[in-house]
């Protein structure tokens, strides 16, 4: 009778080979190959920092099957890019929902070839925003090696579910996984057109303090014919809120402008002069 | 179902403890062997053994005179016969190692006896810069005293010779080869 540690010990091989059924390499940088997940039928999910070239891309599957792969779109904000590739004969991964998964969970880093790094869930919080103004559903660190070639690949649960896609490319204190619901929307989007739109209103700034419990972003620099600029937002202005967002920190304006504001008017509350008073501007799309 | 997995590791662990061996030669740093067979047989690395004399220092503190009776640098395998009387040969596992499974090894890193490392298969392949050589490649933290020591499964069976850190990644030297070598 197999001892519990064997039982267990065979439970994570056979996790790890279903799993790894659906991880590709992605050859899209000089050296060393990337990761990549099978996500839906024909599309496979990686992270956008490892994607070095434009064309002559490829994927190699498990068996070693090597196929041609287009780039869809490529989101830096998430570090996500979506490929797509024809005749991709291997199972699409099997997603978890981020809020089963909790600190202390065993899980598996899953990279090409099917090779595997064995750890646990270290953190887990809510929502972030990444440094590059991505929009992450929930903030997961597994305690796990993060080898060379394992970003664009799958973290798994014990049972060969997949959390989210793995990268180093968020943080420099180690890898961190995007979790299953932000990289489907991503890639949903990526897929149907080709980018992540953001609002935009071409304006530079930094959260000043107004008294002892608000805080405003004062406008620094305005670009030139931006919406900012036509909506005559002026240097020294300070935005108060957004329609009826208050306005703490970028992080928060960043937050507001989400892709269904672009081409409509938005009020906001600014002050200039010491007097509060009202600009509209058109929101425009990230560059 | 959790007391039984470290229950089950400390027994594994406690059983391959008995065919583990301590190294030494001369006033160079402490390596690890294995017991390989009851005809006083014990395998190593190749890199920690320089000379033809070594100690080895059994489980129970018994301290044998070693003879270095053959290397191969290649393969970085030693082979130490001491006198056989009543060692305990390790039991071994020949059949493949999948990706995922747990692995743990026993050495003598930084001057520790004994010491165990837990971890899982990597893969088993070629390593970029190492030649045409298969390595079994473990997401384990090793360090230079596990050289030479055991790289054992979930059952304490050993699948390899622990050999080297590459990319982060403990390499250990595939029963297979070992067992070639050891013939």
């Amino acid at each position: 009778m197999a001892s519990t540690l064997e039982t267990f010990s065979n439970e994570l091989a056979a996790a790890t080979e279903s799993a790894g059924q659906c991880v590709v390499a992605v050859n899209g940088r000089p050296k060393t190959p990337s990761s990549g997940i099978h996500w839906r039928a024909g599309i496979v999910v990686t992270t956008n920092h490892t994607l070095q070239q434009e064309d002559d891309i490829t994927v190699t599957t498990p068996n070693g099957d090597t196929l041609a792969a287009t780039v869809a779109g490529r989101d830096p904000g998430t570090d996500i890019a979506v490929l797509k590739v024809r005749g991709l004969q291997i199972p699409v991964s099997e997603p978890v929902e981020a809020a089963s998964v909790k600190i202390g969970h065993i899980v598996l880093a899953i990279g090409r070839g099917i090779t595997a790094s064995l750890g646990a869930i270290s953190s887990k919080s809510g929502p972030w925003r990444t440094w590059r103004g991505g929009s992450i559903d929930a903030f997961i660190r597994p305690d796990v090696s993060i080898y060379t070639g394992f970003s664009g690949g799958a973290l798994i649960d014990a049972e060969g579910k997949v959390i989210g896609m793995n990268t180093s490319g968020l943080s420099r204190g180690g890898g961190l996984t995007l979790p299953a619901s932000t990289v489907t929307r991503v890639c949903d989007e990526l897929s149907k057109r080709g980018r992540i739109a953001r609002g935009y209103l071409g304006i530079g700034m930094q959260p000043v303090r107004l008294s002892s419990s608000s805080t405003g972003l004062i406008v620094l620099s305005v670009e030139q014919d931006g919406p900012a600029h036509k909506a005559g937002l002026l240097v020294g202005d300070i935005l108060i809120a957004l329609g009826t967002t208050p306005l703490q920190d970028t992080g928060e304006l960043q937050s507001a402008l989400s892709a269904d504001l672009i081409d409509k008017p938005v009020v906001l509350n600014i002050l200039r002069g010491g007097q509060k008073t009202e600009v509209t501007v058109t929101v425009g799309e990230r560059p | 179902m959790t007391s039984s997995l470290t229950a089950d590791l400390a027994v594994a662990a406690q059983q391959l403890a008995l065919s583990t061996v301590k190294i030494r030669e001369g006033r160079n740093g402490i390596g690890t062997g294995v017991i390989w067979n009851r005809n006083g047989l014990v395998i190593t690395n190749a890199h920690v053994v320089s000379g033809r004399r070594v100690t080895v220092e059994t489980f129970d503190g018994s301290i044998y005179a070693g003879h270095v009776k053959i290397k191969d640098s290649s393969r970085d395998l030693a082979a130490i016969v001491i006198e056989p009387s009543g060692l305990s040969p390790a039991p071994t596992r020949a059949a493949l190692l999948r990706p995922g499974e747990l692995v743990f090894a026993l050495g003598n890193p930084f001057g520790l006896t004994g010491a165990l490392a837990t971890g899982v298969i990597h893969q088993v392949a070629p390593v970029a810069g190492l030649g045409t050589a298969i390595w079994i490649q473990a997401d384990i933290r090793l360090a230079p005293g596990n050289s030479g020591g055991p790289l054992a499964d979930a059952q304490g069976r050993v699948v390899g010779i622990n050999s080297m850190i590459a990319g982060g990644l403990g390499l250990a030297v595939p029963l297979v080869d070992v067992e070639r070598f050891a013939r």
